[in-house]
């Protein structure tokens, strides 16, 4: 069967793509159909015409993108024209669909923009454009972007929150050979790490949201995707049970002042993305602590403060990796880990994406929609870097490097994707991370219960019920 | 104002003789530009905030006075006005202090206009320039933040730190492994008591193997049992190979060098003091009969000066045992203070430009004549000085009031513990933006916040058009 998949992928493929797609399996099912490199049928055909699309990348990233629309301007003699919104993208949509005049494609940082465009009947469901190419994304996936039984969105790029990312020199001071796969394991490591004399954690507060990202990746470990989705639509009480179990399993690492760099005090004074730095320092200063918890977004940090670091646990040219940025500094990471006995939930990840949506169903914004979805568009982003795409036929050989590649192939296995939950609260999410920043000052079980009986009235305050 | 243009211009035109209606029409079409434009951005959006004020955070539904309601009643917004409170008590008459003080010392020093410009420079930059440049300078790291190093250097000197100084949230019982036990005051003693003859195996951890090589530190040797005295080594018992491993001495475990110990008698005096070699040894010869223990001073683990979070919502008056809302208005985060320093800093500058104009306008025969009266240099500045200067510092605290009440950019830009709504430092202004266009939007709790912010710089406006049309 997926064997098959991937045949009926290699016809669509583009000449373009075709030295990607000779490793692997795909390399194989090229081999077995060699006309298709030969005559490279384009599976668009030229469509011409012009199409307005939205996005949230700037600057690099829109580079970047421009790079995985122009084989699709040279394909179809399509001209796209992209917008660059920055982080105000679902401001902008809803502002734009108000107004009347919206963009004829769009990506949005968040399905629950798209799905209150469906529900406005201000966009086309998907299906009828995509064909088959609707399982190439797993059902987690689809079903974040499907309303009253449709799909409406297809998914271009996804980021990862379900990481921890650690230094291997730190991790080496330790005598630490393995990653921690529980949340008990992760707690002995970072005993081991102090005795070592090294702080495990640099723990990011800012103003609250690592915080709440951080405790919602222990919600999602110990709640699982379900109650988590529950809390996310207050379906669940803050006051609940498994609210309390995820304070109290997160109290395990916060209520450790040793653990946290600078104590609690330098722990509620580092920002983002200082906290990054911390671990991942810029030449010239050593690393301060051995771990960041964060989404996968970090990478750009650590690899902005020296290229010279190398993803995975061995240095430029096969060296030893160094604690010293200046030598052969590493980075990677790993799973964050559920409990013990919370091991089902291994594979809930909780994370970020863009979903591309149509409004207008022109032929060439559907072809658009349609080139978006398929696995070379995926493809051209994934050899940039910075980018990660739960289409499962985006070879995972087409990332850089082979931490990208784990991160990446988290993402299209995971069994449950949550979107972080702060974002889905409206009105009250700067609470919410102020609430989270109070239980790092003091994570004690009776303040625990009075921050879950503000945040309970908070939450009710703000969705209503 | 445009009114009051409309008169004069009526009155001059008068004197010329035009007929009135025509000129009318002609002033009429020369104000609708202006007025439309006026009608679009200024008068509409008033009346359409206004509106929205009344109306649930979707801006769907009426809501009447509820957003007006929990404007008084919930902490977040309570913080804010507190804020508000306390920018507009201290930083007015603050910075037209400083600016009187510096504009009536620019007169009498050498290099007048250079100290001028330096003072004045800070306000060609922008305010988040500023922001940014003091986010580091009251950066809690001291190898950061300039504020937190001199503060740093200065205690260093005067409580020096140890040579294995304690990270934060580590104590000294924590570092403890084999054959040692906490003693009181931070210090750590043998567990077992020893006599002369005796060797003593004390083992620590948590200590980074950096420190120990900047020491100078060499593989842990135990030394060997001397007659008459009581020798001993302290050792990092973590073994990278062999993490597992507590009390053994293995190849790859260091000695703590330099490390203070003493020598106790059962009774807890002291015998001796010492301090040990780059392989961890110590000894303490001709100890006499007895039992004793040896100590490793507290001193050795005497952490470096952590640093002050200056950004940070730790209230300097003591409202931690007070209810919610009164945490809320009567709290005076340090936060607050290091942003009106920062804004101090920008703005200095301009109130003294003005102050010094004031001065160089002043009549010079009243000074003089307060002189040939006798009167002191302080009682012509007290007496004669600022009292012919009031209209002008009166101007420029009034503005720096209108200034104020709508402060906004430092407030979100300087500091992370952030000018979110709740935030220690946040203020109506910077409320009102993040309601109306960040993160949690509720339109009409932005609308409503928006109107009194309105309401309470109408009356220092009104000031300042009267002084205005008054001349």
């Amino acid at each position: 069967m997926s064997q098959a998949r991937a045949v009926l992928s290699a016809s669509r493929r583009h000449k373009l793509f075709s030295i990607a797609a000779l490793t692997g399996l795909l390399g194989l099912a090229v081999t077995m159909v060699p006309a298709s490199i030969s005559t490279a049928t384009p599976a668009l055909g030229h469509i011409g015409g012009s199409v307005s699309l939205w996005a949230e990348w700037t600057s690099t990233e829109q580079q970047d993108f421009e790079a995985v629309l122009s084989p699709f301007q040279a394909e179809t003699g399509v001209n796209v024209i992209y917008s660059g919104k920055g982080s105000n993208m679902d401001t902008a949509i809803d502002a734009a669909v108000a107004g009347g005049a919206p963009p004829q494609v769009a990506l949005v940082p968040s399905p629950s923009t798209l799905l209150a465009l469906a529900q406005k009947h201000a966009i086309q469901p998907l299906a009828p454009v995509l064909g088959s190419e609707v399982s190439d994304y797993g059902s987690a996936w689809n079903n974040l972007v499907t309303y009253n039984g449709k799909l409406y969105g297809v998914w271009f790029k996804a980021a990862n929150k379900n990481t921890i990312w650690y230094n291997p020199a730190e991790f080496a001071l330790a005598g630490l050979k393995t990653t921690p796969t529980t949340w008990q394991q992760l707690l002995t490591d970072a005993a081991t790490l102090k005795r070592a004399g090294v702080t495990p954690f640099s723990l990011c507060t800012d103003i609250g949201w690592p915080v709440a990202d951080l405790w919602q990746n222990v919600y999602l470990k110990t709640a699982g995707a379900a109650s988590y989705d529950a809390l996310a639509a207050h379906n669940i009480s803050w006051m609940g049970p498994t609210v309390t179990t995820a304070f109290d399993t997160l109290a395990e690492l916060v209520g450790q002042p040793s653990y946290l760099l600078g104590g609690t005090k330098g722990a509620l004074a580092n920002s983002y993305p200082t906290c990054v730095d911390k671990v991942f320092p810029k030449p010239g200063t050593m690393p301060q602590a051995a771990m960041v918890i964060e989404g996968d977004f970090v990478v750009s940090e650590i690899v902005g403060n020296s290229p010279g670091y190398t993803a995975g646990t061995t240095g430029a040219g096969g060296k030893k990796c160094t604690a010293s940025p200046a030598g052969t500094p590493c980075y990677d990471f790993f799973p964050f880990p559920a409990p013990a006995a919370d091991q089902k939930n291994t594979s809930a990840i909780q994370g970020a994406g863009d979903v591309a949506m149509l409004f207008k169903p022109t032929a060439a914004a559907k072809a658009l929609i349609k080139y978006l979805g398929s696995p070379e568009a995926g493809e051209i982003w994934a050899h940039l870097g910075g980018f990660a795409s739960p289409n499962k036929l985006v070879p995972l050989s087409s990332y850089p490097d082979p931490v990208t590649q784990a991160d990446a192939s988290e993402l299209q296995h995971a069994t449950g994707f949550v979107f972080s939950l702060d974002d889905l609260q409206g009105s009250w999410e700067p609470s919410l991370w102020q609430d989270m920043l109070n239980f790092v000052k003091n994570p004690s079980a009776s303040n625990i219960a009075s921050i879950q009986k503000t945040m309970q009235a908070q939450a009710t305050a703000a969705m209503g019920h | 104002m445009a009114v009051v243009a409309v008169d004069r211009q009526q009155g001059f035109a008068g004197r010329r003789g035009l007929r009135h209606g025509q000129h009318h029409l002609q002033s009429l079409a020369f104000l609708v530009p202006g007025a439309v434009l006026l009608l679009a951005i200024v008068v509409w959006p008033t009346i359409a905030t206004v509106r929205y004020s009344f109306y649930n955070g979707t801006a769907t539904k009426a809501v009447g006075l509820s957003n007006y309601k929990s404007l008084f009643s919930t902490a977040d917004t309570l913080i804010a006005f507190r804020n508000n409170v306390l920018w507009v008590l201290v930083f007015p008459f603050v910075v037209t202090v400083i600016g009187l003080v510096f504009a009536v010392l620019s007169e009498r020093i050498r290099w007048a206009t250079a100290f001028k410009t330096v003072i004045f420079l800070p306000i060609v930059f922008s305010v988040t320039a500023s922001s940014l440049v003091f986010t580091q300078i009251f950066q809690l790291d001291p190898h950061i933040g300039v504020m937190n190093a001199i503060v740093q250097t200065v205690d260093d000197w005067f409580n020096p730190p140890g040579a294995y100084p304690l990270s934060a949230g580590q104590t000294a019982a924590s570092l403890a492994t084999s054959g040692v036990v906490a003693a009181p005051h931070g210090a750590l003693e043998t567990s077992a008591t020893v006599k002369a003859g005796g060797t003593v195996k004390m083992g620590l951890t948590g200590v980074n193997p950096d420190t120990l090589t900047v020491l100078g530190a060499r593989q842990a040797r135990l030394p060997a049992p001397f007659a008459g005295a009581i020798t001993g080594l302290v050792w990092r018992d973590f073994s990278v190979s062999n993490p597992s491993n507590v009390s053994g001495v293995l190849p790859d475990e260091d000695g703590f060098p330099n490390l203070h110990v003493s020598l106790l008698r059962s009774d807890g005096s002291t015998v001796a003091s010492t301090t040990t070699d780059a392989f961890g040894r110590f000894r303490f010869s001709n100890v006499g009969p007895g039992t004793f223990r040896v100590q490793i001073q507290a001193s050795n683990f005497k952490p470096s000066f952590s640093g002050t979070f200056w950004l940070g919502p730790q209230s300097l008056t003591p409202t931690g045992n007070l209810g919610q809302t009164a945490q809320a208005l009567l709290s005076v985060p340090l936060i607050d203070i290091s942003m009106i320093l920062a804004y101090l800093w920008i703005w200095a500058g301009f109130t003294m430009v003005i102050v010094a104009a004031g001065l160089a306008a002043l009549d010079r025969e009243a000074l003089e004549a307060a002189h040939v009266d006798g009167a002191t240099e302080w009682q012509t500045f007290r007496r004669v000085t600022i009292p012919m200067l009031a209209p002008v510092l009166t101007v420029v605290f009034v503005t720096m009031v209108i200034n104020v009440l709508k402060i906004f950019d430092i407030v979100v830009n300087l500091g992370i513990d952030s000018s979110q709504p709740g935030g220690q430092s946040s203020t109506l202004a910077s409320d009102v933006y993040y309601l109306g266009f960040g993160g949690g939007v509720h339109t009409g709790l932005a609308s409503a916040l928006a109107v009194m912010l309105f309401v309470l710089v109408i009356p220092a406006m009104l000031f300042n058009l009267k002084r205005i049309s008054g001349k």
